[in-house]
């Protein structure tokens, strides 16, 4: 068993080859996800987050650098990987018993039917129903059963809570929450709504114009941020400024402290979405995180 | 940190969930295939011997009011035209049919990211979409061609209006280049599926691909193998040679071969000026007989396999591309 559940060095993926300039969805990304962790992939549409995840599931190959998933290969871990896509395909002409039955059939060794079932069953599916004939939630809550069904030491989850509605998004958050505590599942999910992943997610990665801009212990991130308000003229040096703001006489400024901050500066810690919004609307800002070597802020700039 | 027990050694079983997904599509084929091979047996039983007997009353005819069961040779020849386009309507049916339902829709609507996210690869997934349809095919169109082939036999010396073995139609649909074809179109159409993300294009590049690679068999065919030649004196009737004619036209002075498709040994003015001009002093024809039948099929099958192979290759290294692993590239 691997302490890394997924490794990325370097990271690129283009589409459409015959494009020189435009095309890439992703590119230089460089991370570590510890196993066990429940990650939060934030970023706003078209940032590259199904991509990453569509990478990480061995849906598609790298155009440059490498992805390690699980100490192996991207690829290689397969049997050890769950994915669920953003539109929750399923194969509309089977019934729900079906998919499970043939969710087992394709993980040989894996599979946990029980667990699987009572997936289904919290959201009073009848297992004899198509799935054509099941609302965009229920689809939801069956690829999700057959995606944990597997056992996966790795779940890859893009926009799982999207078409749920808040009692099902709560549920089904807690089966997986318990999935993670149970088995030590590394759970990776991607969304748009930080508030979505603010409680449930410990780690995260923030992806924006197809780079990594922060990657961390969200503990670890927050504790490393501070946001402050000083007179209108102070010079933040030598603290790093991720986003700064004057009105009037006031300096509101998101910064990571370099030094013990001056007490008048009147230092707070950010909240998540604070820190994730600071950083999405200032591209240039400098993206070193924790286990991310530091770049200068030409090279991280979009 | 994990209660996973190690995973115990076993086969996903895409074949019989491949079965399942495709079931109606295979209860369709094994209902043509049944459909269509009853005909053929009909056609080669008893339509065959009543518009036979019916050739014999009408080959006995002296007088001028004869008898003979002029409905059932009408009838033989009908059914017989509609038998072979049949038959030789299994290539399209299958390429279209690959092309849109076996990977084009599962491409198109997700499906096959959910197979490839279940523990076999990418890989083992296409090969399993290729390998039971590739036996269910070959067995449904050998059956009719081996059906068919009876079928026409049984006319052979006893009907008049039987096809002659290098008719078109005939020649495709009572032999293996039609097995060949509609392997290719499998393959053809399950590329398309891959590779257009969309299963209507795809149907339409599989039957596009498999009409053009027919048009193509049907150019080079001919070509596979050494012609026979016959050579009959300049004005007398044009070399007959019975069988598939590949080229005609005058033998000269010295013995040279000048290809001309349109005189057939007539002789109006322009006819006349060309055999002076070349000095002709024959007449020639290259053709393929009736034992050349084996050979013509046999490579022409050879060579549609061959490229059924190659488009496989590049299906497979298309999606090994797409989804495989691969030393990313610095930049």
């Amino acid at each position: 068993m691997t302490d890394t559940a997924l490794e990325a060095a370097a990271l690129g993926k283009r589409f459409g080859r015959l494009r020189r300039s435009a095309g890439w969805a992703l590119r230089d990304c460089s991370f570590a996800l510890p196993a066990g962790r429940v990650c939060a992939v934030v970023g706003p549409n078209g940032a590259g987050k199904s991509t990453l995840l569509a990478l990480a599931a061995g849906l598609l190959a790298p155009t440059e650098g490498t992805l390690s998933v699980l100490g192996e290969p991207v690829g290689q871990a397969r049997a050890r990987v769950g994915f669920v896509a953003q539109d929750k395909p399923l194969y509309p002409q089977l019934t729900v018993a079906e998919t499970l039955r043939m969710g087992g059939d394709l993980n040989p060794g894996r599979w946990d039917a029980r667990a699987a079932e009572r997936i289904v069953a919290g959201g009073d599916l009848d297992p004899k129903a198509r799935v054509r004939s099941l609302s965009g939630g229920q689809r939801t809550r069956v690829a999700l059963a057959l995606a944990l069904g597997k056992r996966p030491e790795l779940l890859l989850l893009d926009e799982p809570m999207a078409d749920l509605d808040p009692l099902a998004r709560h549920e089904l958050m807690g089966v997986l929450m318990s999935q993670a505590a149970q088995h030590g599942t590394t759970i990776v999910m991607s969304s748009h709504v930080v508030a979505e992943l603010e409680d449930s997610c410990d780690h995260l990665l923030l992806i924006g114009g197809g780079r990594v801009r922060l990657a961390g212990e969200i503990d670890a991130l927050l504790e490393t941020h501070a946001r402050v308000s000083a007179a209108a003229d102070t010079d933040l040096a030598p603290h790093t400024v991720v986003e700064s703001r004057t009105t009037g006489r006031q300096l509101t400024a998101l910064i990571r402290p370099a030094a013990p901050l001056p007490a008048d500066w009147r230092p707070g810690t950010p909240s998540l979405e604070e820190l994730v919004l600071s950083y999405l609307r200032n591209p240039e800002a400098q993206t070193t995180a924790p286990g991310t070597p530091a770049k200068s802020p030409e090279e991280s700039a979009v | 940190m994990t209660t996973l027990t190690p995973p115990a050694p076993g086969t996903p079983h895409l074949t019989r969930w491949l079965i399942r997904l495709h079931r109606p599509a295979l209860l369709f084929w094994t209902a043509v295939v049944v459909t269509v091979s009853g005909v053929l047996l009909w056609l080669g039983g008893p339509l065959a011997d009543a518009s036979a007997a019916a050739w014999r009353a009408y080959d006995a005819c002296q007088a001028s009011a004869c008898r003979y069961d002029q409905a059932a040779i009408i009838h033989y020849k009908d059914v017989y035209q509609y038998a072979t386009i049949a038959v030789l309507a299994a290539p399209f049916l299958v390429a279209a049919w690959a092309g849109a339902a076996l990977t084009g829709r599962e491409v198109e609507t997700g499906t096959a990211r959910l197979a490839w996210t279940q523990s076999s690869s990418p890989l083992r997934w296409f090969a399993s979409r290729l390998a039971l349809p590739a036996a269910v095919v070959t067995a449904g169109t050998g059956l009719l061609v081996v059906l068919h082939h009876l079928a026409w036999s049984a006319g052979k010396g006893r009907i008049g209006t039987l096809k002659s073995w290098y008719d078109l139609p005939t020649f495709y649909a009572n032999g293996p280049v039609v097995v060949a074809l509609a392997l290719a179109g499998l393959v053809a159409g399950a590329l398309a599926g891959l590779l257009r993300r969309g299963s209507l294009p795809a149907l339409v590049a599989g039957l596009g691909f498999t009409g053009l690679l027919w048009y193509a068999v049907q150019l080079v065919m001919p070509h596979l193998w050494t012609t026979s030649t016959s050579v009959v004196a300049l004005k007398r009737f044009a070399p007959t040679g019975g069988g598939l004619g590949v080229d005609e036209g005058i033998v000269t002075a010295t013995g040279a071969h000048v290809s001309n498709l349109t005189c057939g040994n007539s002789e109006n003015d322009e006819c006349l000026a060309f055999y002076d001009k070349f000095d002709a002093v024959g007449w020639y024809r290259d053709y393929h007989p009736a034992s050349h039948y084996w050979p013509l099929q046999l490579t022409a099958t050879a060579l549609v396999l061959a490229l059924t192979a190659l488009l496989t290759l590049l299906a497979f290294r298309l999606l090994h591309r797409e989804t495989g692993l691969r030393k990313g590239r610095s930049a």
